[in-house]
């Protein structure tokens, strides 16, 4: 007992000498001061947020949940192979990405998935400074001016701590549990097993894709190397965009277990409950451009619309968090479903639409169906853009969308399927369906699209389709001077 | 019930998972007949504890005498699934409970165990389940089983760690009415003791009919049911040859490392199943913090 009190009293007196120690590097210079000063703050607000609003922080039940945290914690690599080895951790993974299965799984198994996620403890200052000091060869106290030992956060098979870095940025460092990585890529091996447990009620051959397509994301997942480039290739994009922003990464503070960022601040979801609905309005149209920008011109979409990964400024800014899991495209794939929305959206032809549903593999080529029962069925997803005016985005919307996308028995249920490479896509369509649904997000959904489709490129309709519009020719133009 | 006269074994784990909530407590006021620091406390943590479970049955129902007792006298064609979970929780009162809570669990199978008496159709003996010789051979079977799961598909146990083991659960044996002299007390004691029981060991119609029961029980749930055919062919499989040739069990597939892992993962997907039910989150995190601190101090 004593010693469990002298370890978190260890604990907090580190984070104590840490903070005083990076105060007296900051008065080292004038300029330094500010930064970190500025930094401290933001960090220990931001800090409060996360713990606040983090939806499963390491929930243990009871009233000494902190306690518990600490005395849970694991402490050796040992700890998390038991805790999350044979089959735990694929299936909390798996669990963080039930939002795109959820309507297909029994309330049983959700309810192991979440539990799962709740058992896991956070690693010990310790354990998460050991790990700190394999990726880059130095303990954390010196790899960073400031080094919060307590996480602020879970993460995705980690946790999320924050510090600041010797040249005074305030960063959240999203540290792995060591040992994962190997234990979730062996247990991932066994699809039959997953298969059973997961029991999917939906078509067989679109769980099989399901699978292989989670399977494939998560075994990104691990190497956090990949969420770095992903993180870096989105802020480069939307460097200097009026209402996207994305943390910048510190490269040389991200390895392969190890991925530093600089923390960001703004309201979280719940908050905009409580803003205008003008606020809300803007902050949705900042939502659908980022998806659909990312589509047509990243060719890369963020996979994880979980309402967490969003931080909000007011006038429509929006800061987009973690590239965990995002979802690249090649033309090749993306051209079909253009031509979809093209031919019903635009065009207005049922007959050339059902010819690029079958080129992209949705539907069976010679289903005896007829083109006015597809169109009607296939209609829903396409609701928002088939006619311009302005249109509020529901909860119920975003049902009927996710009891469609589900209705096995439906008469074009049997002839329809999702191929393998847009079975994520979907489901972030669902995701965001759900999130401008909360929102009561209102705009004329079809003429922000408009300007967005590569194959229409209309003048920009909202103001902050112009902001947006000169952003880009801002971008153009610095592309084309040499540098 | 099932066509076959047997009720279905719905809610399993619900119920076992209930069981073993309710037998670690709160705010104890002892550390029990074992404590945090015990082998029996790692060994009772072990994924492998269903297919001990498993083994325990299926040895124990090689005694004709034992298993007459239960055939006799037990409902447990009725409710199997509360047969089962009133022995979990009984195995989680004496592993996990404080001594007076032991105490009376064991008072209270003694009580019921001087009601148990009859004749075996199959030997033509008399028996009492009270009778230490049927006691210790329940209780041998066990013990014998926690270890062979743990060494075939657990975490490795150190040859001192299991003979500690055994040692510890001699007290079990105690309280429910075995003299502890007569009480193996090593491993090497453990197995001259299966050893010499051996010829009185058969296999009845009426262990052949439970344990067909418990190897593929009807109405569990379909998903549960995959995973229990991985849980019945570990158990099996870590029977020794003659006790599965008493029962005529076909051999199981080698236990390749492919295979042991791909029963691990079985196992774990059970385990979190398990985890998700009431209570045994917070009973696992009591245990967990008690050991911690035992481990530390």
């Amino acid at each position: 007992m004593n010693l469990r009190r002298a370890g978190a009293a260890l604990a907090i007196g580190g984070a104590a000498a840490g903070l005083v120690l990076a105060v007296l590097r900051l008065r080292l210079g004038r300029l330094r001061f500010d930064r970190g000063k500025a930094a401290l703050q933001l960090a220990a607000r931001g800090g409060a947020r996360y713990a606040a609003s983090a939806p499963r922080l390491f929930a243990a039940a009871g009233e000494n949940r902190e306690q518990l945290r600490h005395d849970l914690a694991l402490q050796t690599a040992e700890d998390v192979a038991t805790t999350l080895g044979t089959m735990k951790g694929v299936l909390m993974k798996i669990g963080q990405m039930a939002s795109y299965i959820d309507d297909g799984l029994s309330p049983a198994v959700r309810r192991t998935l979440s539990r799962l996620q709740d058992s896991v403890p956070p690693m010990s200052p310790e354990l998460a400074a050991r790990v700190v000091q394999e990726e880059l060869g130095m303990p954390p106290e010196r790899a960073f001016a400031s080094w919060d030992p307590e996480p602020i956060a879970a993460a995705s098979i980690g946790q999320v701590h924050r510090a600041i870095t010797l040249d005074g940025r305030a960063v959240a460092v999203k540290v792995q549990y060591p040992g994962i990585a190997e234990t979730i890529a062996a247990d991932l091996g066994n699809v039959s097993l997953l298969r059973r447990m997961l029991r999917i009620t939906a078509p067989a051959q679109d769980v099989d894709a399901l699978l292989a397509e989670l399977r494939d994301r998560v075994l990104e997942e691990l190497d956090y190397r990949r969420e770095a480039e992903n993180q870096r290739m989105m802020a480069a994009y939307y460097d200097g965009h009026p209402t996207i922003a994305i943390p910048g990464i510190v490269s040389e503070l991200s390895t392969r277990r190890m991925v530093t960022s600089e923390l960001s601040d703004g309201a979280r979801f719940a908050e905009l409950a409580g803003w205008s609905q003008q606020e809300r309005d803007l902050a949705g149209e900042t939502i659908y451009r980022f998806v659909f920008r990312s589509l047509y011109e990243v060719h890369a979409f963020n996979g994880d619309p979980h309402p967490g990964n969003y931080l909000f400024h007011g006038g429509g800014r929006v800061t987009f968090l973690d590239f965990g899991l995002v979802k690249h495209f090649t033309a090749a794939e993306l051209q079909p479903l253009m031509h979809m929305a093209r031919d019903l959206c635009v065009r207005q032809d049922p007959e050339a639409f059902r010819r690029s549903m079958e080129e992209a593999g949705f539907l069976r080529p010679g289903a005896p169906l007829s083109t006015e029962t597809l169109v009607e069925h296939m209609a829903v997803f396409y609701d928002t853009i088939r006619e311009p005016g302005r249109l509020t985005m529901t909860g119920d919307y975003a049902s009927a969308v996710v009891r469609r996308f589900f209705d096995v028995r439906s008469p074009v249920a049997e002839y329809v399927s999702v191929p393998r490479s847009y079975v994520i896509l979907q489901r972030i369509n669902l995701g965001l369906f759900a999130i401008l649904g909360e929102l009561s997000a209102t705009a004329d959904w079809r003429r922000i699209a408009e300007e967005i489709w590569p194959f229409v490129q209309a003048p920009p309709s909202t103001p902050m389709g112009e902001a947006e519009a000169a952003w880009r020719a801002r971008r153009q133009a610095a592309a084309k001077t040499p540098a | 019930m099932t066509a076959e006269g047997y009720a279905a074994a719905t809610g399993l784990v619900e119920r076992s998972a209930a069981a073993f909530a309710s037998g670690v407590p709160e705010q104890p006021a002892d550390d029990g007949f074992f404590g945090p620091g015990s082998v029996t406390w790692r060994i009772s943590a072990d994924l492998a504890g269903p297919v001990a479970g498993l083994r325990a049955l299926l040895m124990q129902a090689l005694h004709p005498l034992a298993m007459a007792g239960v055939d006799q006298h037990s409902d447990w064609r009725q409710d199997p699934v509360g047969r089962l979970a009133a022995t979990s929780a009984y195995v989680a009162t004496i592993s996990f409970g404080e001594r007076a809570a032991a105490e009376q669990a064991a008072a209270r199978v003694r009580r019921i165990h001087e009601h148990v008496r009859g004749t075996d159709a199959v030997t033509g003996r008399p028996y009492a389940a009270g009778d230490p010789a049927l006691l210790l051979w329940v209780h041998v079977a066990l013990v014998d089983s926690a270890i062979a799961a743990r060494r075939a598909l657990g975490t490795p146990l150190a040859a001192a760690d299991a003979d500690r083991y055994v040692a510890e659960m001699v007290v079990a044996a105690e309280l429910v009415g075995v003299p502890a002299a007569q009480v193996p007390a090593s491993v090497a004691e453990l197995a001259s003791y299966i050893a010499a029981v051996r010829p009185e060991l058969r296999c009845t119609p009426a262990a052949s009919e439970s344990m067909a029961y418990l190897l593929d029980p009807p109405g569990l749930d379909e998903d549960l049911a995959e995973i229990w055919q991985d849980v019945r062919d570990a158990a099996v499989g870590t029977l020794p040859d003659w006790a599965r040739e008493m029962y005529g069990y076909p051999a199981p597939p080698a236990l390749t490392p492919e295979r042991r892992t791909e029963i691990r993962q079985a196992l774990g997907v059970l385990d979190a199943v398990f985890l998700s039910e009431p209570g045994v989150l917070e009973a696992r995190q009591r245990l967990a913090l008690r050991m911690r601190t035992a481990r530390t101090a």
